[in-house]
């Protein structure tokens, strides 16, 4: 199963500058931009703020997660080269929110909101009115991995000659209140397992990327990566906490299905959300997996910030970048690790090269909802990150 | 590659798709609670609307609902664990204990990791996001929200509430797929069985009655000139591999044999939307490999407004003629989003069990939506001529 095609919206901009940002331990994090951090309790947000410049009415029209999401399924279809109008080409979102704030907007603001808006089906449909079929996949923070394993699902059994798994999320109010509720104090920026980390922030951006059978490329096509398996599966333990038994039996699904032992993978992109329910828990889980010599472990959110539906193929796409420019990125915001996860390989402080082959990407929801995916770069692929 | 998804590609090509087999179900709606309680409305061909005017304080466009007003969770659940349920997540989970009632597979902690959830819905319960986000906007400073009900106003909690009361570690996925829900859930459900990541399944889905909702099925009907009132209810299925299932010497209570949806322009008088449906109509007998007059009742969609029940019924007429008996569901349950197409698979299931004459009597499900949505199943079904598994 091959990646042909690529792309990402986040605070810190596209795949590229996202991944340069990354390197050079620089976060995204800002001032909030979406309700009243007094009120909220909420201060930072990881906001994609380039998107609005042009366009002073958006101040009173809602803010989509569609409107990202529709440029980056479009630049992911022109990177690939594929043609909806020619193929059959599917789609699948992965979301957290779907447009939730979009209606609060509605609600309090009185911002213009057509009912059809909120599907995602018009946004694609605006930008490749040809595919053949708009899924959503309401699946929390593990949403853009199960979006990618039925992809994967599709292609196998012959519905599509390619679809494209993708993700979006943007930030709600309510959302934001739920975390100035829960959060120890008001987080400066999203620190993945660091002993002195406030919680979890919001990031909020879209990703897609294009999926094809790898026996079906083009003559001279060169795929982006190999997707070798997607494990899904639940805890079945509590609507918010993490499990390590469901965690690391979504793992081991994964590897399964992919056909890879743990040795043999060479970085892990962690889910990592700096807050105290997951990120000891995933320690665990990482542990009891890989054992104490287990791969490198990196995170984005600390750049990016949490992005909900999205998060996982973010993870996927950095994961792809890092092993393509032989270089792991830290994981930003991490000064001194957990004492949980102080036996992981945890990058922090620069970048660390690598000649990983194999990576591991991590994706946890509420629900208890894991997505793990296995995906491995292309051999000779040139360096610098795919583009 | 997929390894388990690789070995299944050879044989599951795309004309010859996995079969389901429904081992067992259980049904919450407007008709009642219960397989009997529906099979009874559809026998009478009427079910009354309730009176919904106690329900809430917030204004209601109608003072009446295919409703279950009298439901409480604990009623059936017991208070244990049930205290925070919203209505959406309390009339799922009674339609999965009875649907775990009702089926003779054996479910052990071997079989639980095996097990998941494909849950279908519109918005999840839209109540209890609106609820959670007008609390958000009203509360004193800060914000003094109930951080233990904001896992009710994600749209995957019912799944997820589910899995943890019955312990199912298998996938567990909830498809924001409106009026297409239900056939949505099917096809997932079949590739998710096909490719190996699941053994069974409960696949239904759910809505619930809330001025929220009451308020979306007036504005929907005015469009058109419909007067359907609105419902509510779950319909759960557990469903696994058909071939399995018969390998094992288990009979089930239906097959899936197709699934096939589209998305098509919205209805225009260029008689566009008919061919939509037409096309997925067709394509379903297709795949199924079988004749049209080989199906003798449609579960249509019966929307309630004119064009696009005239639609719908050109669509039918056109590949199945007149013949096969109609069964209009939603006359007995109401306008009911993302059910509605659960309550049709119901419907269907639910006439086929005391009646032996039908066994093995093909039936098709018909799916049309506003946005120009189209669907079609092909169903066949069975009795159980000792009312349980024998």
């Amino acid at each position: 199963m091959a990646i042909t095609g690529s792309a990402m919206t986040t605070c810190l901009g596209d795949l590229d500058a996202t991944f340069r940002a990354l390197l050079e331990g620089r976060s995204g994090v800002g001032p909030l931009r979406c309700g009243d951090p007094e009120k909220l309790n909420v201060r930072n947000g990881y906001v994609i703020t380039d998107a609005e410049p042009d366009a002073p009415h958006l101040a009173d029209s809602p803010r989509l997660a569609a409107r990202w999401l529709a440029r980056t399924v479009a630049d992911a279809l022109a990177d690939a080269g594929v043609d909806p109008a020619r193929r059959r080409v599917a789609v699948v979102v992965g979301t957290g929110l779907r447009e939730l704030r979009a209606v609060e907007q509605w609600y309090a603001d009185g911002a213009e909101l057509r009912l059809a808006q909120l599907h995602f089906a018009e946004a694609v449909r605006s930008v490749a009115p040809e595919v053949t079929e708009v899924h959503t996949l309401a699946n929390a923070c593990a949403a853009s991995g199960y979006a990618l394993a039925l992809a994967a699902d599709l292609l196998e059994l012959g519905e599509a000659d390619a679809v494209v798994a993708a993700g979006c999320d943007t930030m709600t109010e309510s959302m934001l209140a739920m975390i100035g509720r829960v959060g120890t104090a008001t987080a400066d920026m999203v620190r993945p397992f660091d002993a002195d980390r406030d919680g979890v922030l919001l990031g909020e951006g879209a990703v897609a990327v294009v999926l094809e059978r790898a026996d079906e490329l083009r003559d001279g096509q060169r795929p982006l990566a190999l997707l070798r398996g997607v494990g899904v599966g639940c805890d079945a333990h509590h609507e918010t906490a993490p499990d390590p038994t469901g965690i690391v039996a979504t793992i081991r699904d994964a590897h399964d299905r992919a056909g890879v032992t743990p040795d043999e993978i060479g970085l892990v992109v962690a889910h990592g959300t700096s807050t105290a329910l997951n990120d000891p828990t995933e320690a665990a889980a990482l542990l009891e997996t890989f054992g104490a010599d287990g791969p490198v472990v990196t995170g984005i959110k600390g750049a990016v910030g949490h992005t909900s539906g999205g998060a996982a193929l973010m993870s996927l796409l950095i994961a792809v970048a890092a092993m393509d420019a032989g270089l792991v990125p830290p994981v930003v915001g991490l000064r001194m690790p957990i004492a949980e996860a102080a036996k992981l390989g945890l990058v922090y402080g620069e970048a660390v090269p690598t000649r990983a082959r194999l990576a591991q990407v991590n994706a946890f929801g509420f629900g208890g909802v894991n997505a793990v995916t296995i995906v491995e770069a292309c051999v000779g692929a040139p360096l610098g990150g795919p583009s | 590659m997929t390894a388990t998804a690789a070995q299944l590609s050879a044989p599951a090509s795309s004309t010859t798709p996995l079969a389901l087999a429904i081992t067992g179900f259980g049904v919450l709606s407007g008709a009642g609670i219960g397989i009997e309680a529906l099979a009874s409305a559809l026998a009478a061909g009427h079910s009354p609307t309730a009176d919904v005017s106690g329900m809430f304080e917030d204004p209601l466009p109608r003072r009446d609902a295919h409703a279950l007003v009298d439901f409480r969770v604990r009623d059936h659940l017991g208070r244990k664990g049930t205290s925070f349920f919203d209505r959406s997540t309390s009339l799922a989970m009674v339609a999965c204990e009875e649907a775990f009632a009702d089926t003779d597979l054996e479910v052990g902690d071997a079989s639980r990791d095996r097990m998941g959830i494909t849950l279908g819905t519109t918005a999840g319960s839209a109540k209890s996001t609106s609820d959670y986000s007008r609390d958000t906007f009203v509360q004193e400073r800060p914000y003094l929200v109930n951080p233990l009900l904001f896992p009710n106003a994600v749209m995957n909690c019912a799944a997820g509430q589910a899995a943890i009361r019955y312990g199912l570690k298998g996938v567990n996925a909830t498809i924001a797929g409106g009026h297409l829900a239900m056939l949505n859930v099917l096809r997932y459900s079949r590739n998710l069985i096909g490719c190996g990541y699941a053994d069974a399944l409960l696949a239904g889905c759910v809505e619930e009655f809330s001025p929220q909702s009451a308020w979306a099925v007036h504005y929907a009907q005015r469009t058109d000139g419909g007067r359907l009132a609105p419902g509510e209810g779950a319909a759960v299925f557990v469903v696994e591999s058909a071939a399995a299932v018969r390998a094992a010497g288990r009979r089930p209570d239906a097959e899936i044999l197709a699934v096939e949806t589209g998305v098509y322009d919205p209805p225009g008088a260029d008689g566009t939307f008919v061919a939509g449906l037409t096309s997925c109509l067709a394509r379903a007998l297709k795949r199924a490999g079988v004749r049209p007059d080989e199906v003798t009742a449609v579960a249509t969609a019966a929307n309630g407004m004119p064009r696009f029940d005239e639609a719908e019924e050109a669509a039918v007429t056109a590949v199945l003629g007149a013949g096969p008996e109609r069964l209009r569901v939603k006359d007995l349950t109401g306008e009911a989003f993302s059910a509605s197409g659960a309550f049709q698979l119901a419907a269907l299931l639910a006439r086929h069990r005391t009646q032996p004459a039908r066994d093995g009597e093909l039936s098709v499900i018909t799916t049309l939506g506003a946005d120009g949505a189209a669907g079609a199943a092909v169903v066949r079904g069975w009795s159980r001529a000792d009312g349980d598994h024998g």
